[in-house]
């Protein structure tokens, strides 16, 4: 069995080319006032939150790491090293990402890291940086296990979700509108993504793809971006502060006061951690499905269209 | 890539971006150009929650509303806008204009820039409404 295994920290290495990108996106958009825009402390929170997002992996890295060993420890598999063995395990980690992220718009608790990541108005190169503190309490490195289990090394698994990562990041643009057909049927692109980061009620929920846009066809959640639509980027309730702490931690502390009001039932307290965003055990906020709801309340003619196709009327 | 080469290029990196963006006058807080266009950026937070009165302040950077739920502002954050109701708001009067402190972790404090009419007027506007 392989212990021994290395490859390069494929992430940091990028970081120079993640500048570059950002400075020739903002010269783009400087000299020809279209593709997009910049804000100086917008774009100092997403910088800083990707800082913090590498400090907290140097720091807490090793939790998973220590579970994705402890796993490879015990299985009985061993995939090898070939390069379809790398190139399988990149499809099958694109896979794992999509669940991820759609449980970590499904799932409070991990809502709670994930929602950062949508916290800002903008949508350029520095909102892709604009990464989790606390991915490692949300424990879905679980969701790798099987990975690992099946014989992918785990430096093979983290090597290929790394370029997954920095698949990511050129996606994050408004000044690229929409890559060729065969691609935008096959690939995540800029429009794919920009649906995922639109606080439209037509866009909720939608487009959780990491690299292939496929699985967000297999499993329904693949939503169009529409002329007709401008993306309105933020969240449901935008936040009143540019402080990374308060970014990077507010749903925790959303989810720590709604556990412990009084007079819950210990199924409340635990749906406030597992239900969706928006859950209350009182019904007084939103979740998806309701602002959808009330969306087709007042703009019946857009039931049927693409987002609110499985949407019931209240 | 070793700590004391990913360590400097971060910071310089993050730190000659913000500035750039700064000299390239990318710093410039959003307006209201009119009270509809503070509601809208009312209504794009509280869709169901119509303004009843708007009261632009002299900068245009932020608004005092009314709705049937209570009294609420909406004010530039950057570039764009947020808004929240004042319930359990706090406020105080600072030399340029008023502070007003929410119980709200993702909103805890609002500077508002007013003149000294409006830092006058508002605060019981605000009672008044409540």
């Amino acid at each position: 069995m392989t212990d021994q295994l290395t490859y390069p920290d494929v992430v940091n290495f990028a970081v120079p080319f993640f500048i570059a990108l950002i400075l020739i996106e903002l010269a783009w958009i400087v000299i020809k006032h279209r593709g997009g825009r910049y804000e100086t402390r917008d774009a100092l929170t997403s910088l800083l939150m990707g800082a913090g997002n590498v400090a907290s992996g140097i720091l807490l890295g090793f939790v998973a790491y220590g579970f994705f060993m402890a796993l490879w420890a015990i299985t009985p598999l061993d995939l090898g090293t070939s390069v379809a063995v790398v190139v399988l395990c990149f499809v099958l980690d694109d896979l794992r990402y999509y669940w991820v992220h759609r449980f970590g718009h499904r799932i409070r608790w991990v809502w709670a890291s994930h929602v950062n990541h949508h916290s800002s108005q903008h949508y350029n190169l520095t909102t892709a940086l604009r990464q989790t503190w606390t991915g490692t309490f949300t424990f879905m490195m679980i969701v790798r296990a099987p990975l690992i289990l099946l014989g992918f090394h785990p430096a093979m698994v983290l090597f290929c979700g790394g370029l997954n990562l920095i698949y990511q990041f050129w996606i994050h643009t408004e000044t690229i509108g929409r890559m060729p057909k065969w691609f935008e049927a096959v690939m995540n692109t800029p429009s794919h993504h920009r649906v995922h980061h639109g606080r439209n009620a037509r866009y909720l929920d939608a487009n959780y793809a990491g690299v292939f846009i496929v699985w967000d066809k297999l499993f329904g959640t693949f939503v169009p971006e529409l002329e007709q639509e401008k993306v309105d980027y933020g969240l449901v309730r935008n936040l009143g502060t540019f402080n990374p702490i308060r970014v990077a931690f507010h749903e925790w502390v959303g989810i720590f006061k709604d556990v412990t009001q009084p007079g819950l039932t210990w199924r409340d307290r635990l749906n406030y951690c597992i239900q969706p965003p928006g859950w209350s055990h009182d019904g007084s906020r939103d979740t998806s499905e309701t602002i959808k709801q009330k969306h087709l309340a007042h703009r019946p003619e857009d039931a049927g269209t693409p987002g609110f196709e499985k949407v019931t009327s209240r | 890539m070793p700590l004391s080469i990913l360590i400097p290029m971060v910071i310089l990196g993050i730190a000659g971006i913000a500035v750039l963006l700064h000299v390239l006058g990318l710093t410039r807080p959003a307006s209201f150009d009119t009270q509809e266009d503070a509601s809208r950026a009312w209504l794009r937070e509280f869709p169901e929650h119509h303004t009843t009165r708007v009261v632009l302040s002299h900068d245009r950077h932020a608004a005092l509303v009314e709705t049937a739920q209570g009294p609420g502002v909406v004010w530039a954050m950057g570039a764009d806008s947020t808004a929240r109701f004042l319930n359990g708001a706090q406020i105080a009067r600072t030399r340029k204009g008023l502070r007003i402190a929410l119980p709200d972790y993702t909103a805890p404090r609002i500077h508002l820039t007013l003149d000294a009419d409006e830092a006058d007027q508002w605060p019981s506007l605000m009672e008044r409404q409540t």
